[in-house]
């Protein structure tokens, strides 16, 4: 026994207030309203995903691409301007749509060396391939409603080749 | 361990822990409405996590943090007040329910005691926790808890002596 077990004992005997009615009546509601709020006032703590990297990985894969896809452009641009500059004809105007302009870019040309067609001239001829992605616009001039399309073209080109 | 997760067990539970829940939940407010509120938050937070009931001091714990969360929710003016009632029973309701003249005054004494030292009183002899389990609520080691505990029953002596 120690010094303080009469006074523990005293203490014990001292009940505190009682719960009021109204505070059983509440957190019964919040029980209730359990589906609804997951939890008191306080929002879950999201959870963190063991996966994170696949993430990371995913857009330093995009960037690389870009910049794959950037670096052959560039080193395609003399053949860019041929192709932009024979740009083909403007479609013509549809539902209110008038043609707005067209864009060539070539990302890629190859020379595959000489060919002999099967034609009554028998001259040899060079082969070359270009792979380019035309973007059309029209423009409807009253609503300022414009419509992109995009799609790739391959393009193979044979020139005559004179031996002199 | 035991979980418990039905109705009745949370309302069981409740019905006899309730009281001194919210007499620890007074540390920190300054109504019984105050501690009322926090008690609900944090004892509704802690079922749904399905917690057992023989680990009450997760459940302690959660009322302290729900009280100091809502301290600081309510900022400088409510801390103020509330750091004004604590010590002071002059402005507050009636914390116990007392049946004669001496218990009025040993309640009297216990609002009197320094709050770090109430609130090992409160854990103590009205929840019922050991010293380990108080140090864990209170975020102190074992040795403050009883060191605190010891002080203040020192103190409740001397303030009872004369009426002894």
């Amino acid at each position: 026994m120690n010094d303080f077990s009469e006074l523990e004992a005293e203490l014990t005997k001292l009940r505190p207030a009682p719960v009021s009615d109204d505070l059983a009546r509440r957190i019964e509601r919040a029980f209730a309203a359990r589906d609804e709020t997951p939890t008191a006032g306080v929002l879950p703590r999201p959870q963190r995903r063991a996966n994170g990297w696949w993430s990371f990985a995913l857009g330093l894969t995009g960037v690389a691409a870009l910049l794959v896809i950037g670096l052959a452009f560039f080193d395609q641009t003399p053949v860019l301007e041929r192709a932009v500059a024979s740009a083909k004809a403007i479609p013509a105007q549809t539902a209110g749509f008038q043609p707005a302009g067209l864009t060539q870019v070539v990302y890629s040309g190859h020379d595959e060396g000489l060919v002999y067609p099967s034609d009554d001239s028998g001259a040899p001829r060079r082969r070359l391939r270009y792979e380019t992605r035309q973007i059309v616009r029209w423009q409807n001039a009253q609503t300022g409603a414009s419509v992109r399309v995009s799609y790739p073209v391959e393009q193979v080109v044979l020139t005559p080749v004179s031996f002199q | 361990m035991e979980s418990i997760v039905s109705h009745e067990d949370w309302q069981t539970c409740f019905a006899q822990l309730g009281p001194a829940l919210l007499l620890f939940a007074r540390r920190w407010t300054n109504s019984q409405a105050d501690a009322e509120d926090v008690v609900q938050e944090a004892f509704v937070r802690f079922w749904r996590r399905e917690h057992s009931i023989k680990n009450r001091g997760l459940l302690y714990a959660a009322v302290r943090s729900a009280a100091l969360d809502r301290l600081r929710r309510e900022g400088r003016r409510v801390r103020r007040e509330a750091a004004a009632s604590v010590g002071s029973s002059d402005h507050c309701e009636p914390v116990f329910t007392t049946e004669d003249e001496g218990q009025q005054l040993l309640a009297a004494a216990v609002e009197r005691l320094p709050n770090e030292q109430k609130e090992v009183v409160v854990l103590k002899i009205w929840n019922e926790l050991t010293f380990a389990e108080i140090a864990d609520v209170l975020e102190i080691s074992q040795n403050t808890a009883a060191s605190r505990y010891r002080y203040a029953l020192n103190a409740l002596k001397k303030i009872l002596q004369p009426h002894e």
